[in-house]
């Protein structure tokens, strides 16, 4: 098990196309960190830097003490579960988790128990003998985190790896990689689109987008805290709402809109007069919304329903306010009929700022 | 009563249409399955021809067709192949295994068409890997390159390579014209184009992140190669043997070529030899030519598919 | 090479950095080496046994006969001046316009034939079956079947049996297609007379016998009609009546006009009676010792006719592997443009069995385009109300064109090269020869051989391929 460091890494193809720039990131031993972004967003090409498939640009990689810029693959003591598997197809579901060692001409009674107690782990047991084209999509995914954890890497790379799993089968193997990484206390850098998944397994998230990195973080700071636009947006489901309000700094400080209206508390509008800023952006959580219109500091929104959807305990409400879209979460029961006329209001903690230009929280300065 | 009575009628009825459309289908498709069954047998008389000559014999050749065998079988006879093969009054020519008979024909072929396949096979398959998961610049290139030399006469080659064996023995003292690995040396150099081709083709096909995989697991190239790669495009490569293998057997112009003045032959070097002796003896050439297609006809049933397969790869990508 | 200045450029991260962390092996380059090797055998064997000797090729042919001498065009001034090599010009144009366009219309046909059938794989596997065999091979069984002699040629004993119910062979063949005559035929008192025909010299009249000698008769033929010796019929009045025989013994060699009694009557054949006017008299046939009779013959004189039916060859084979039959008319023609426009017989029969080779190859490929065309593109058409063969017509074979354009490109190139079948179906006649073969003939099998032509033939197949390497590459990219 090994420290994971990037350091400034960078990736120039060769047309020029910048796809990773700069990238700082620091997994220690035994962390669960999750590469999560859009995807082009330059995450997968990162894992593949680290993995030593990709050649670097500039930057550097360390993994455990060493820097493995120039290492080949198979140096660098590292496992990767391929979003296709990537299993062998000639070869049984055994040697598939064996490949490696028997590469490392580890003596084949080690490989034997290597790879059985993986199949103990990951129930593969009954399955040592078949090949990966005899097997359903869940079981060969089982079979390449077997070839990963046999391997005992200093680290586990994985780009994907439930993509292509049904959704039910999907929740499944997130709780099982999950309880693998705790069992196995290993270093595992896990590559997503899904901040889902992110929010459920990882220690700690980083989000890029466009090739920078945006944050990174707990899945908690990054869903309270957000840095910036992008990540408010990006994790959180539903997304986060967001207006462009004007600044109206005063005796009471309020930004103003059609229809949304933010009575800020002292700190924020010290922030705002601060910066001195005419408009500012607001985001609020769906969840954060509640009915009603209370009066004291907060948001509230006056909209009028345009879809509602229901999911069993809660609504999902489509909202349309001074031609903007809202979408909010309220409890299901209410009696909400499409076209009515509702307000919607958030506490001022669950309301964030954001510069309009370059999307920078303004809690974050 | 009614309902019954009405139901009875409608199964008349249908049985009545079914038989119509069988009436209308039978006759058509009767015709058309004895069309085709008559090409098939065309198609057929050639070789059911040299067969049943080779079985006759040789005085009646020049008497009375083949086809009387239909209404006199006893005709019949293994003779021509005894004096084919073993030594009688009536061989006119080596038999045995010595130089210029028939079987040392068929095991000089052998020696001349299994390393020409196996070498195709295996440099085609080195180099399709090269191109297809190597990642040194200029591989589009030499690609085109090959692709280029896909259809490229064999003609233009056979002077100057039969020079450059020449001034090879002259540096050397190594004589390569008029042996066995002269005729190798050419046949693989005018099958690696095709075999590149083809192999490169179906190695496109195998997904990336498996090699990646390997090299993950601790692979070098060549590992990755052997243990990965080549068992995957195992089908691939036994169609290029086949076709390699048929198409080097069957081959006339090269062994004319570069085993010139050698005592022993290639089965159709054999064959042509005879039909230019003054006294062209169609027994000799009809036993002699059945011999000669018996490996190629078995390969080619066997491995049919195969077969099939590499000629597809070859024409319609 | 020059990538890895690049990771020499990186910057150290920090200075307590071991130095060698940077310079540790299996960097990229290696990796790149590793598959680079792999391609190196190959690409040094294409490159000296085909790319030098191609650019060798290009000199030689415009050098001289043994390569010493610079000549300028003049190889290819002698190509297209030179009769020979002019024919072989001739049969490749021949065989490139009329092959490919058959071989594919033939594997089309086949391929949507075995559609239709529940024995498609027998079926495709008998007519792709003379692949598997050398050209060699297949030039020398059609060899035999296209051979001129009905009692061995498959192509003329089958013609031979059409023609024999419409015209029957007479019982003592005269093959004059070989150059013999029913003239020759006349030994003893008889002389050629018209139509074929043979005629007694001397007349007769009622009372009298004629005796006519034959040579030339086979005796296995007598013998197989049954003809006992030979007996002078005895005169008797009213009558006309003589003995027809072969009038050779082997007891006596050179005696002609005797009769011997080693010497058969010839049986069977038909006599007439011709009068005075040249009108018929009478006819009959003689029996198995050579007799005949004419009776109730009036006064006058009378002259005895073997019909020309007896001597009629009936069909004696079409030299199928002839160089010099034209299928085209070439009379009026300068020997030159005879020897260009002809198209000589042996084209025809080489192309049937080079047919016979490669329908099999064009039905497969032509099978598997259809085999991937998109069925509900066609179930489409049925419902928008086409008929099959509408839907063949107007949906398949245009969906199915760039695969009967690749059969089409890929035969022309095979028969741009053809030389196996050549060789060997028509050994006979230099008339077939092909650029092929005139680039072997002169490179090795003349002496001395002359390079330099040799060399400048095998540009010429070069250059007429490379519009398909054109082809390939834009293709390909």
């Amino acid at each position: 098990m090994a420290r994971v460091a990037l350091e400034d890494l960078t990736k120039r193809y060769a047309g020029g196309n910048l796809a990773v720039d700069k990238l700082n990131l620091d997994v220690a031993d035994g962390e669960f960190v999750c590469l999560v972004g859009p995807s082009g967003c330059g995450k997968t090409t990162a894992l593949r830097m680290i993995a030593g498939l990709e050649d670097i640009t500039s930057g550097w990689v360390r993994i455990g003490d060493k820097v493995v810029n120039l290492l080949p693959p198979r140096d660098r003591d590292i496992a990767l579960v391929f979003q296709s598997y990537a299993l062998y197809p000639h070869m049984s579901v055994f040697d598939n988790m064996g490949f490696g060692l028997q590469l490392r001409k580890t003596p084949k009674a080690q490989i034997d128990k290597a790879v059985r107690n993986a199949a103990r782990i990951l129930d593969l047991e009954a399955f040592l003998d078949r090949k990966p084209g005899q097997l359903s999509g869940g079981q060969r995914q089982r079979v390449a985190l077997g070839r990963a954890i046999v391997r005992e890497p200093a680290a586990f790379l994985m780009d994907e790896p439930l993509s292509n799993l049904d959704a039910k089968l999907r929740v499944q193997t997130r709780a099982e990689i999950a309880r693998l990484h705790q069992r196995l206390e290993a270093t595992m850098i896990y590559v997503t689109h899904d901040q889902v998944e992110a929010m459920t397994m990882a220690d700690r998230i980083a989000v890029i987008n466009d090739g920078v990195l945006q944050q990174v973080g707990t899945p908690k700071e990054l869903y309270e805290q957000p840095r910036n636009h992008f990540v408010a947006g990006f994790i959180g489901s539903p997304s986060m709402n967001f207006v462009d309000l004007a600044v109206q700094l005063g005796n009471t400080s309020r930004l103003a809109g059609d229809g949304v209206e933010v009575r800020l508390d002292d700190t924020q509008a010290a922030l705002l007069r601060d910066r001195g800023l005419e408009t500012v952006t607001v985001g609020f959580r769906p969840e954060h919304l509640e009915i009603g219109k209370p009066e004291g500091p907060g948001l509230r929104v006056s909209a009028s329903i345009d879809v509602v959807e229901f999911l069993g305990n809660d609504e999902l409400i489509h909202a349309v306010s001074g031609g903007r879209d809202l979408v909010a979460v309220v409890e299901a029961g209410g009696s909400l009929q499409v076209g009515d006329s509702i307000f919607l209001s958030a506490s001022p903690r669950h309301v964030y700022l954001f510069e309009p230009d370059h999307g920078l929280s303004l809690a974050s300065r | 009563m009614t309902s019954a009575l009405r139901t009875q009628g409608l199964a008349q009825q249908v049985a009545r249409q079914r038989w119509r459309i069988l009436r209308r289908l039978r006759p058509s498709r009767l015709v058309l399955n004895g069309i085709i069954g008559l090409i098939a047998l065309f198609w057929m008389l050639p070789t059911i021809s040299l067969a049943i000559i080779s079985f006759r014999p040789a005085g009646l050749f020049n008497i009375s067709g083949w086809w009387t065998v239909l209404t006199a079988p006893t005709q019949l006879t293994l003779k021509n192949y005894q004096d084919l093969l073993f030594s009688t009054p009536h061989s006119v020519i080596p038999t045995g295994f010595a130089a210029g008979s028939i079987l040392d024909s068929l095991v000089t072929t052998a020696a001349i068409t299994i390393p020409a396949t196996v070498l195709v096979t295996a440099i085609s398959s080195l180099a399709a890997y090269s191109l297809v998961f190597g990642r040194w610049r200029g591989r589009t290139v030499v690609f085109l390159g090959i692709v280029a030399l896909l259809v490229v006469p064999l003609q233009v080659a056979i002077i100057p390579v039969a020079q450059l064996y020449a001034s090879f023995k002259s540096l050397t003292g190594i004589t390569v014209f008029g042996t066995l690995p002269g005729v190798v040396i050419f046949h693989v150099a005018f099958g690696l184009p095709f075999g590149i081709f083809l192999m490169r083709n179906f190695y496109t096909g195998i997904p990336k992140d498996l090699l990646e995989a390997g090299r993950i697991d601790g692979a070098g190239e060549w590992t990755l190669f052997r243990r990965v790669v080549i068992p995957l495009g195992l089908p691939a490569a036994a169609s290029l043997a086949i076709f390699q293998f048929i198409w080097v057997w069957n081959d006339l112009l090269v062994g004319l070529v570069f085993l010139g003045g050698n005592a022993h032959h290639t089965l159709t070097l054999f064959l042509y030899g005879q039909t230019r002796t003054l006294a062209a003896d169609y027994w000799v050439i009809s036993a002699g030519a059945m011999i000669s297609v018996i490996v190629p006809l078995a390969i080619f049933f066997a491995f049919q598919r195969y077969f099939v397969r590499g000629v597809l790869a070859g024409a319609v990508k | 090479m020059v990538k890895t200045k690049g990771a020499s450029r990186l910057p150290r991260p920090d200075a307590s950095e071991p130095a060698e962390a940077v310079r540790l092996p299996g960097g990229r380059w290696h990796r790149h080496l590793g598959s680079l090797a792999f391609i190196a055998p190959g690409a040094i064997w294409l490159l000296a046994i085909v790319g030098y000797p191609l650019l060798e090729t290009i000199r030689d042919s415009f050098y001289n006969s043994d390569s010493t001498r610079f000549v300028g065009v003049a190889n290819f001034k002698t190509i297209f001046s030179t009769a020979d090599i002019l024919v072989t010009f001739r049969n490749n144009v021949i065989w490139v316009i009329v092959f490919p366009f058959f071989v594919t219309f033939l594997g089309l046909v086949f391929a949507v034939l075995t559609e239709r059938i529940r024995w498609a794989t027998a079926f495709k596997a008998i007519i792709f079956m003379p692949i598997a065999f050398s050209a060699t091979t297949s030039g020398l069984v059609w060899n035999s079947i296209m051979n001129i002699d009905p009692h061995v040629g498959m192509v003329n004993a089958t013609l031979e049996t059409v023609s024999d119910w419409f015209s029957p062979p007479g019982l003592y063949p005269v093959n004059t297609s070989a150059g013999q005559t029913v003239a020759a035929l006349a030994a003893t008192g008889l002389r050629s007379g018209p139509g074929g025909t043979l005629e007694s010299t001397a007349t007769v009249a009622a009372g009298q016998t004629a005796k006519l000698g034959l040579v030339g008769i086979s005796p296995t033929a007598l013998q197989m009609i049954g003809a006992a010796q030979a007996v002078v019929a005895p005169p008797a009045p009213g009558r006309v009546s003589g003995l027809v025989w072969r009038d050779f013994s082997p007891s006596h060699p050179t005696d002609r006009g005797t009769v011997f009694s080693d010497e058969d009557g010839v049986a069977g054949l038909s006599v007439t009676l011709l009068g005075g006017d040249g009108s018929s008299a009478g006819s009959t046939v003689t029996d198995s010792h050579g007799d005949f009779t004419f009776t109730g013959v009036g006064s006058g004189t009378y002259r005895i006719q073997l019909d020309s039916s007896n001597f009629s060859s009936g069909f004696t084979g079409i030299y199928w592997l002839s160089g010099t039959q034209s299928l085209t008319p070439t009379s009026g023609l300068s020997q030159t443009a005879q020897a260009l426009f002809s198209i000589p017989l042996v084209d025809l029969s080489m192309i049937i069995a080079y047919l016979w080779i490669w329908a099999g190859f064009a039905m497969v490929i032509i099978g598997a385009g259809l085999a991937s065309l998109n069925r509900e593109v066609l179930e489409a058409a049925r419902i928008d109300g086409a008929t099959e063969w509408q839907t063949f017509r107007r949906v398949t074979m245009p969906m199915l064109a760039p695969v009967l354009v690749v059969v089409l490109v890929t035969m022309i190139i095979n028969v741009l090269k053809v030389f196996d079948i050549i060789v060997n179906m028509a050994p006979s006649t230099s008339q077939a020869n092909t650029l092929a073969v005139a680039m072997y003939d002169y490179g090795f099998a003349s002496s001395p051989s002359n390079n330099g032509l040799a060399s400048a033939i095998a540009l010429i197949l070069f250059v007429l391929v490379m519009p398909v390497i054109y082809i390939n590459l834009k293709r390909i990219r």
